[in-house]
């Protein structure tokens, strides 16, 4: 992350949380919350019950058929033999009956009568044992239609939850790759700037001793390396002047050499603390007096006022999981 | 000068919010004033059992005097009467058993406060939502001060409550947001009022380097000081904390000191250690980073102020209107809602220097402009010789007591009382104002 370079009495505490929910919004898209999330797969529910509004009231109509619940059928069964015809409550009245049987029979055939009742009766208990199934099916259908409404759900609310991951990962994915058109060109201004001279070749490179920890009073930046060449004395011996010319040049180019990897964003700004990180040896900034690096720079400029991602360059922390 | 501080417990050893603001008040005000505290014998908020034995004792050369509690408190029954004052419809008489049930009820104090009410100048009330807040402003309104650490919970939506902010003979603040949610519930405007807050005692020479070595921390930390509870926006803390690992600080720690009421996530990144002493609190923001402050509810966080007086940015949580608000004012400090906000501005000010020196510049002189005790102390002087002052002027006029005492409302008969004509407290909450105060 960048420095905000800030004075102690320019301080806006309320522009500096926009400027980071800005970043925010920038890195991940909107931070929705789950409430957010829900309400928004409502929506889409609704959007995808109803894809092309051929039936506007389709999502209240499957709402409806979830809750409407239809009484049960519970037929009366009812069973009919001779008891049922010639008996009674009363004693009397079954005597009676029974005693006048005989003649009741000279009129009509009753035994018939019982035959086709019972078999009505049986007819019956079929009927009822298939209103039992249909309606054991129906209140599995109901569930099952349940499970559905929530499978349905829960997809929308995944594909919701998916499609803003998607976004934030295209955001991201552009991100990095502006990031990694900008080292690019950095790279190939870098090349551009390097000149092999004839003094000065890969193989003397090759076989030059490496320089040890350069002490932190060596100035830190790379524009005052030729002021030390041409800030030669006139009186000086010639075959040191030029050793020394050229083990600057080969200083200087082992820096540029070594200032390839990561390295700060152009927005950042120096700090106290970045200042030693902004010595050749650990900064990855292109020299203040390269123009070449520093037209490659200002072209990116603007990127980013402070890296938000700094971290995510190093990786993911070794402690976190 | 005589004055009175009635808190509901008092001691050195006591660190509670309003109680350790009504010591540092007490100790402050007795270099300018003879100060005399009335408060319990309990240690124990919860409980409020007799802890310490009554009578006179001395606390830091300031006079303590402490009455018995009539009785413990009864979770269950205050439990079940909040539910009711705070959520249906009620009487009058409701919200009065809920005070009684909330405790710490000493009917000694209060007849103490009563009849020696002539010794005393004036009386200070610390927290209005406590039994002797609201009988004691009634006991004695022509000399009462009220200190109402009022936070945005239910209790001030209680129609017992806007009683005494009016009642009262002035009103000490805590912040500007306090004041303008209790200027809503109770229209007191009449009332004379202040927004003071409290100091704190910085060390001169605090020593992070000495916290390091004691307790072999390395590299950067935030701090957490005090209770680790779910009220204190604890939970949320670690799980942003914990969930935001990766893309945090490398490095950074979580170092939380005060007593563990929630358990604590065992993470090597979450260091707990405990209850400290002073020197080892102010050691540890001396080392700190920043401070975090993940409470939903206060008035005024003391050990924030503490954090700036020491030049140390303070991440707070957004939805507490009162920090939200501090560290706008003070540009001292930044906040967060919700996770992704919270790992930008801890990385912000963790990994800025420029900006964490800001924040931190900022916050030194924002305490040192408000909360410094030379400032607290003349506000309270300047609000008390303005009461001597409207008190000369009624004297001379020979009305000195009866305006006031008519100006505190009676309560309501026999069967107002009884009639459950108040609305839910929290709904009377939910129409007030909210959002930092900014100007």
């Amino acid at each position: 992350m960048a420095d905000f370079n800030i004075r102690t009495d320019a301080v806006d505490v309320e522009q500096i949380m926009r400027q980071i929910r800005a970043r925010i919004q920038e890195k991940r898209g909107v931070d929705y919350t789950e409430e957010q999330i829900q309400e928004l797969a409502g929506v889409k529910l609704e959007r995808f019950l109803d894809p092309k509004g051929v039936r506007s009231d389709l999502v209240q109509q499957f709402k409806q058929a979830r809750d409407r619940k239809s009484d049960p059928f519970q037929p009366q069964l009812y069973s009919i033999d001779a008891n049922d015809l010639y008996g009674s409550g009363r004693g009397v009245v079954r005597i009676v009956r029974k005693v006048l049987n005989p003649i009741l029979k000279l009129f009509l055939n009753a035994n018939r009568l019982v035959q086709v009742l019972h078999q009505q009766t049986e007819i019956n208990a079929l009927y009822e044992q298939q209103f039992h199934l249909l309606r054991e099916k129906s209140q599995q259908r109901d569930e099952i239609d349940v499970l559905y409404y929530e499978l349905v759900h829960n997809l929308v609310l995944e594909l919701t939850r998916v499609g803003i991951e998607h976004r934030n990962v295209k955001m991201r994915l552009e991100s990095l790759s502006s990031r990694m058109d900008f080292d690019e060109r950095r790279a190939r201004a870098l090349e551009g700037v390097v000149q092999y001279r004839p003094d000065t070749g890969p193989a003397r490179d090759a076989t030059a001793p490496q320089p040890q920890a350069r002490p932190a009073s060596q100035p830190a930046l790379p524009q005052q390396v030729p002021a030390q060449d041409t800030h030669a004395q006139p009186g000086s011996v010639p075959d040191e002047q030029a050793a020394e010319s050229s083990t600057t040049r080969r200083r200087r180019r082992r820096r540029r050499g070594r200032r390839g990897g990561r390295g700060r964003m152009p927005g950042d700004t120096a700090t106290p603390e970045t200042a030693e990180a902004s010595s050749p040896e650990n900064s990855a900034t292109p020299p203040h007096g390269d123009p070449t690096a520093s037209a490659a720079l200002e072209a990116n400029a603007g990127e980013a006022d402070f890296d938000a991602d700094s971290g995510e360059d190093e990786g993911p922390d070794p402690s976190a999981q | 000068m005589k004055l009175a501080i009635v808190v509901q417990r008092y001691g050195a050893d006591i660190n509670g919010g309003a109680e350790l603001h009504a010591r540092y008040v007490a100790e402050h005000l007795s270099r300018h004033a003879n100060v005399e505290v009335l408060t319990t014998c309990a240690r124990d908020y919860v409980t409020w059992r007799d802890e310490y034995p009554s009578g006179v004792e001395q606390v830091n050369g300031v006079a303590v005097r402490r009455f018995s509690v009539d009785h413990e408190r009864d979770v269950k029954t205050f439990a079940r009467l909040s539910e009711h004052v705070f959520g249906q419809e009620h009487s009058y008489l409701d919200e009065l058993k809920w005070l009684d049930a909330e405790g710490p009820k000493s009917t000694p104090l209060l007849s103490h406060a009563r009849s020696a009410r002539a010794s005393y100048d004036y009386v200070l009330f610390f927290s209005y939502r406590y039994y002797h807040a609201y009988h004691g402003v009634r006991a004695v309104p022509s000399r009462a001060i009220l200190v109402p650490t009022a936070e945005r919970d239910e209790a001030i939506g209680l129609a017992i409550s806007p009683r005494i902010f009016r009642g009262a003979r002035a009103l000490m603040y805590n912040s500007p947001e306090e004041r303008r949610l209790i200027e809503a519930v109770s229209n007191n405007h009449h009332v004379p009022g202040v927004v003071v807050g409290v100091g704190s005692e910085i060390p001169e020479r605090p020593q992070g380097e000495r916290f390091r070595q004691k307790y072999a921390i390395t590299g950067r930390f935030a701090l957490y000081v005090g209770r680790i509870d779910q009220n204190k926006g604890c939970n949320e803390l670690f799980s942003f904390f914990l969930n935001g690992l990766q893309a945090l600080p490398r490095g950074l720690r979580l170092v939380l000191i005060g007593k563990e009421i929630v358990p604590i996530p065992d993470h090597p990144r979450i260091l707990h250690l405990g209850f400290l002493d002073d020197q080892d609190k102010f050691d540890a923001l001396a080392a700190a980073d920043l401070l975090l402050m993940p409470s939903y509810y206060e008035s005024l966080s003391m050990v924030a102020l503490e954090a700036w007086a020491m030049g140390k940015p303070v991440l707070a949580n957004g939805r507490c209107e009162v920090l939200r608000g501090q560290c706008i004012r003070s540009k001292a400090g930044l906040y967060y809602e919700t996770q992704a906000e919270f790992i930008e501005t801890l990385r912000a000010i963790a990994e800025s220097r420029g900006l964490n020196g800001a924040l931190g510049a900022n916050g030194r002189c924002f305490f040192q402009q408000h909360y410094s005790w030379p400032v607290i102390e003349h506000k309270y002087l300047d609000m008390l010789a303005q009461l001597k002052e409207s008190d000369r002027v009624d004297g001379a006029a020979h009305r000195p007591n009866a305006a006031r005492n008519a100006a505190i409302e009676p309560e309501p008969g026999f069967f107002g009382r009884r009639r459950r004509t108040f609305r839910p407290a929290a709904d009377v909450l939910a129409e007030l104002p909210s959002g930092p105060v900014l100007n």
